[in-house]
């Protein structure tokens, strides 16, 4: 074939491969050392041909009161290694206060996506407060003081930029000038930081911009003693040691990773020495170890951290090879599961291949692979799934069941930046999906199967508390999304201030068998005489309901009431967006224009209209 | 110098500055080697100081031009053969 167009491709491919081989370094040796070595090394690197999406990039500033270079280079590694394209800026040297007050400062014209704000309480009152503290009459006017300070910074730059921002909350010091009398002071010198650090966490409890980072904790758990080398401090102001600069980029990582949609939705598990010790098919219901005795007390503590994660949003599934009934009676009958059915999004137990039962998985939930995490205690399982499936995150397990919890707790990868209803209830939601295709599987056709649901839709506009959720819906939604335009939370607030020129819309929806909540969205951009759906997106969950077209058929009904005479649909095709390919002509739209990949269809509303279908209960607000 | 002594600052010195560790002399300097920084330079020391299990005086830091220098600097310590 044609020879010419080979190599250039190949070229277009070094620079990826480069990096993965330079990344393994840091794979295989996680040393500060290694990180140094490999984050220069990416930095010679030629990357201009590389062609990142922009989902994919990231810009991260930072700024602080001391040197934080070496942060930025764990952050650029560590962004690589979740195949995020880092920029990162750094602020000049404890001129955080300069650049965030000057608009025309590099900051600005950095454009970051993320603002990390470092700055230690020390630099932010007068330079005798550590050595006159308990001198002092009022402690509290310094807490005032010392958060007024960062509330002024941080109004002026939540004013001048849509960027998420993270700022570090304070390290209680490990040292008391008042010693074993701490407690007994009236605001002892640990108090005095236990309080301030309450007191930040309650300004921004309900931001949906500024986030304020636990330093303290990450720092209580790496432990103090060992978060500060004395050396680099003094020589160099570096304020986090080599051994902690890992453990507090994971912790930026966390917020990183919800902002750039790389949150996992489901841990896949596999049940012998991962649930329970021992092996069902062979030790049976009593011979396996699961209860409150060494080691099965530490599978039945993992369980009940999964648990823990269950109830907050997280799905959980079943990946493993054995006999189903031998499970089955385990997972059921067992006095010691935490774990029983119901908590199951799904299961697959059998002798087929683990990638293939994966596979299915993703497919029965119905979400992607790379919402997926596999725990596996084999690592020849887990081998085969990193190499088939390198969507899913395999997990590292300890050789030691005392091991897993930690391992678990660990994990940076299921935060979201806003927690929804929705989320709190995803995992009874799959439950009651289970019983509506076991429903569909027993009566005969759609539409009887339709009305003995007797279900419930409630359109409204979005208010701040659906909001979060709507944010995630218009960036997480792939298939069921006629455009894909993805807008930042932000971008969202203002077009529901200009409720002259759009309307958002979420869609609610409720059956007999359970609430779904929020489970579409749609953009209207009002031109004069014109309602252009600019996105129209819904959760796969509740496809093959006729909810799309009862979404659709309201808001052409509003359209209307506001005297407009055309509905314009916008359509996008992407790779994963074929299911709508039909959407607007099924719905009696015509073709209107073409502009490259953007297709517009049209009704015009003085001949056609949507039809609510009848079975439904529609509430309109 | 004993020859652990010295593959080992060989390593450092190869990772930190990026340098092949056939390359590294005596003679390799900051003036003539980009990536030796004053970070770098600061790294070197620390990974140096915590390899060897010593600390160096700061104006000795201040000092060190070439990789003589630091092994002078380690003789000094008592890093030797």
């Amino acid at each position: 074939m044609d020879s010419k167009e080979q190599p250039e491709k190949r070229i277009g491919e070094q620079p990826s491969l480069q990096m993965e081989k330079v990344l393994d370094k840091v794979r295989e040796e996680p040393t500060h050392l290694n990180y140094w070595n490999v984050y220069k090394r990416i930095q010679q690197l030629d990357l201009t041909s590389l062609n990142v999406p922009d989902e994919k990039r990231v810009k991260v500033a930072l700024l602080s009161s001391f040197t934080v270079d070496p942060l930025g280079m764990y952050l650029d590694v560590k962004c690589r290694l979740v195949q995020l394209d880092p920029e990162i800026y750094v602020a000049p040297f404890n001129q955080y206060q300069q650049e965030i007050l000057d608009e025309n400062s590099g900051l600005y014209a950095f454009k970051p996506d993320v603002i990390v704000l470092a700055v230690q309480a020390d630099v932010l009152v007068n330079e005798n407060f550590y050595s006159d503290f308990v001198k002092l009459s009022d402690v509290g006017q310094y807490q005032t003081e010392i958060l007024d300070r960062i509330q002024a910074i941080l109004s002026t730059l939540s004013a001048r930029t849509d960027a998420l921002i993270l700022v570090n909350n304070f390290m209680v010091p490990p040292f008391t000038p008042l010693g074993i009398l701490d407690n007994k002071a009236e605001c002892g010198f640990r108090s005095f930081f236990y309080e301030l650090n309450q007191k930040l966490a309650d300004l921004y409890k309900e931001s949906s911009q500024v986030y304020v980072v636990n330093l303290e904790a990450a720092a209580g758990k790496h432990g103090k003693s060992r978060c500060l080398d004395p050396k680099l401090y003094y020589r160099g102001s570096l304020l986090f040691s080599e051994s902690f600069l890992p453990v507090i980029a994971d912790e930026y990582m966390g917020y990183i990773k919800a902002l750039k949609n790389l949150t996992r939705k489901c841990i896949v598990l596999d049940l012998d020495n991962v649930m329970w010790g021992g092996i069902i098919g062979e030790d049976g219901i009593e011979g396996i170890q699961l209860g409150n005795d060494s080691p099965g007390n530490a599978y039945k503590d993992f369980q009940r951290t999964l648990l823990s994660y269950y109830n907050r949003g997280v799905l959980l599934a079943v990946n493993s090879k054995n006999n189903p009934e031998d499970a089955m009676k385990a997972i059921r009958e067992h006095p010691h599961m935490l774990l029983r059915e119901k908590h199951f999004a799904a299961m697959k137990i059998n002798w087929q291949n683990k990638v293939q039962n994966m596979i299915e998985l993703a497919k029965e939930i119905n979400i992607g692979l790379d919402s997926m995490v596999f725990m596996d205690d084999n690592p020849r399982e887990r081998e085969q799934m990193k190499q088939s499936l390198p969507q899913v995150l395999v997990v590292e397990m300890p050789a030691s069941p005392f091991l897993y919890r930690q391992t678990l707790e660990s994990m940076n990868d299921f935060n979201l930046l806003a927690l929804t209803e929705e989320d709190k209830k995803r995992g009874e939601m799959y439950h009651a999906r289970k019983q509506r295709k076991e429903l569909r599987e027993s009566i005969g056709s759609l539409e009887d199967f339709l009305k003995s649901l007797e279900m419930k839709i409630v359109i409204k506009q979005a208010d701040d508390l659906g909001l979060p959720r709507i944010v995630r819906m218009v960036n997480k939604t792939n298939q069921f999304n006629l455009t894909s335009r993805r807008y930042t939370d932000s971008e969202i607030r203002k077009m529901k201030e200009l409720g002259n020129e759009f309307e958002v819309y979420g869609l609610q929806v409720s059956d007999r068998l359970g609430d779904e909540g929020i489970v579409g969205v749609a953009i209207v951009r009002k031109e004069p005489e014109v309602w252009i759906l600019d996105s129209f997106l819904l959760s796969c969950r509740v496809i093959g309901r006729k909810v799309e077209t009862a979404f659709l058929a309201a808001i052409v009904a509003d359209a209307k009431k506001e005297g407009v005479s055309m509905v314009v649909g916008e359509y996008i095709p992407t790779q994963k967006n074929s299911p709508v390919k039909n959407f607007y002509s099924s719905h009696g739209f015509e073709k209107l224009s073409r502009e490259g990949d953007l297709y517009r269809w049209k009704l015009d509303l003085s001949k056609q209209s949507v039809k609510m279908p009848e079975w439904m209960d529609v509430k309109h607000e | 110098m004993s020859s652990s002594t010295d593959k080992k600052l060989k390593t450092i010195l190869a990772k930190v500055l990026l340098i092949d560790e056939a390359k590294i002399s005596d003679e390799l300097s900051r003036k003539t080697v980009k990536e030796w920084d004053s970070m770098a330079h600061l790294m070197l020391v620390s990974e140096i100081e915590s390899v060897f299990e010593v600390t160096m005086d700061d104006d000795d830091i201040m000092e060190i031009q070439t990789v003589a220098d630091i092994k002078k600097t380690l003789q000094k310590l008592g890093i030797t053969a």
